[in-house]
């Protein structure tokens, strides 16, 4: 129908056709898909949710004499630094870690996150670091504040983004619970689900079939890149017809420059009882090289499902209470075991929307342009539980 | 302890009660709207905290800050009587003063800090 190149060059003259897949989606109920694939060449897609597994390598530049930092804090959050002389990489969960005797009530809700929005807002972090004395990096210790201007690289490296559908998470139990998708209230008080659904930029290709590593795409109003697959990436997940996963399914590492990101896609976000965590905005542009495009793309809420998760059994594997689809989400109620409950998104809808806006409109001024994959994604991982704990320790028994 | 009782009979001060959230054994909430002479309002706090009753003020309200908030709409979970939605066509944020109760569920659920107390 039409390739990426052919796509690209609409792009630099202007002539381009892109839609977000809300768009696409009310396109094709009216004038079909065969239609729709003939007149659209981009359909953009977008979500704005917390995505924990996201972190960011900082490289300092050396001071004089040169120091091999072996422990550092930003603003109180530790940076890993087990590797080159002066690269950090600061975890967007890591919590704030005071020293012994130490009990500031300001800055308890902070971590990772809050640090990465710091710096891409173009805010001056605090640094502390200790060093490895050795003969040729004598400095055993060092403190200053950096910007986003006063050190060398500050990239994103997300090792789990855009999960292609979640969990619907409830409480089953009598005491309220603090989790990573918010409070969960006793007696099944609320429900928390954290997709976009028919927004969610995997799910309206759910084969990964436009996708692949290099792709470009759309970072916190940067441009990254799909880097590989993104750890607990899990395709194999149950499916249904139209090929969207029943569940958690595949995922994606990002990584793109933040000196480049804006500070309105990129939140430092605290979950109280749980932790802090980093919510992004990430948009994906899939290009309409055939009619499959758009009639995967013109998936709909109600046919994309979601299995109820209860979170007062504390277990790896879970008791669910069935399935239930996007549409029934959205609305704010569903029914479980014959009892109306609220429910509560965490992935920003408004938000996502505005990311697949902001997106269209770089590929129509030209500013944004499509990439071959350089390579497929893999469709085949398994999911594989950690069951062999205490195994060597108990062969070394005598 | 019946609280609202002693205020009627002891001060002279109406308790209508808002919410309540009290079981046995168990630290309780009340939020309470109280009618009274202003002198003996005061004396009726005086005693209420002597009986360890953290006392704070309600007439207080709820403020979002729209520059911090993402619209993500966790708090409109939490929220009991509906005073937090989200609009079912936009997915934004909305807030309808009249009907929050300021029972303060949704100021430690914002996962961006974005709503506080305020008077």
């Amino acid at each position: 129908m039409r390739s990426i190149a052919e796509i690209n060059d609409k792009i630099r003259s202007g002539q381009v056709t892109v839609w977000t897949a809300e768009e696409l989606k009310a396109q094709v109920a009216t004038i079909g898909i065969q239609a729709a694939a003939a007149r659209v060449d981009v359909v953009v897609t977008g979500t704005f949710e917390p995505m924990e597994a996201s972190g960011a390598f900082l490289n300092l530049g050396q001071t004089d004499p040169p120091i091999k930092i072996r422990r550092c804090w930003l603003d109180g959050v530790p940076a890993y630094a087990g590797f080159g002389a002066v690269d950090l990489y600061l975890g967007a969960s890591h919590p704030v870690e005071f020293a012994d005797g130490e009990a500031p009530d300001e800055g308890r809700d902070r971590g990772g996150g809050h640090v990465i929005e710091s710096l891409i807002a173009g805010r001056s972090v605090q640094l502390r670091a200790i060093g490895h004395v050795t003969d040729c990096y004598p400095r055993g210790s060092f403190e200053t504040s950096i910007s986003r201007d006063t050190i060398n690289q500050f990239y994103l490296y997300n090792p789990r983004n855009l999960y292609q559908n979640f969990i619907v998470g409830v409480n089953g139990g009598d005491r309220p619970l603090n989790t990573y998708l918010g409070p969960l209230q006793p007696n099944l008080g609320n429900a928390v689900y954290v997709s976009g659904g028919a927004l969610s930029p995997l799910l309206n290709d759910p084969e990964l079939r436009l996708l692949g590593i290099g792709s470009r795409i759309w970072l916190a109003g940067s441009q990254g890149y799909i880097a590989w697959e993104g750890t607990q990436h899990f395709p194999l997940q149950k499916r249904l017809p139209n090929q969207t996963p029943i569940g958690p399914a595949a995922t994606l590492a990002l990584v793109g420059d933040a000196k480049q990101m804006q500070a309105q896609w990129v939140r430092g976000c605290y979950f109280k009882g749980y932790g802090p965590s980093l919510m992004l905005g990430v948009g994906v542009p899939l290009p309409v090289v055939d009619e499959a495009v758009v009639a995967r793309c013109a998936v709909k809420d109600e046919e994309i499902v979601a299995p109820i998760v209860d979170f007062s059994i504390p277990r790896r594997v879970r008791p669910t209470f069935g399935l239930v689809n996007y549409a029934q989400l959205k609305s704010g109620r569903i029914e479980i075991d014959g009892k109306l409950v609220r429910t509560a998104p965490l992935t920003s809808l408004a938000l996502s929307r505005q990311v697949s806006e902001a997106l269209k409109l770089e590929i129509q001024q030209g500013r944004f342009l499509l990439s071959e994959a350089v390579a497929p994604l893999p469709s085949d991982r398994t999911f594989i539980p950690q069951d062999r704990w205490g195994q060597i320790g108990m062969e070394s028994e005598p | 302890m019946p609280i609202t009782y002693r205020l009627a009979k002891e001060f002279n001060v109406a308790a209508n009660i808002i919410r309540a959230q009290v079981a046995p054994d168990r630290v309780g909430k009340l939020v309470v709207e109280l009618i009274g002479d202003i002198d003996q309002m005061d004396a009726a706090m005086e005693w209420m905290e002597s009986l360890d009753i953290d006392v704070s003020s309600a007439n207080r309200e709820i403020s979002i800050d729209e520059a911090s908030c993402v619209h993500c709409g966790l708090c409109t979970g939490v929220c009991p009587t509906g005073a937090l939605s989200l609009h079912p066509e936009t997915f934004r944020l909305e807030f309808a003063r009249s009907r929050c109760v300021v029972c303060e569920q949704c100021v430690p659920t914002c996962p961006v800090q974005a709503i506080s107390t305020s008077f």
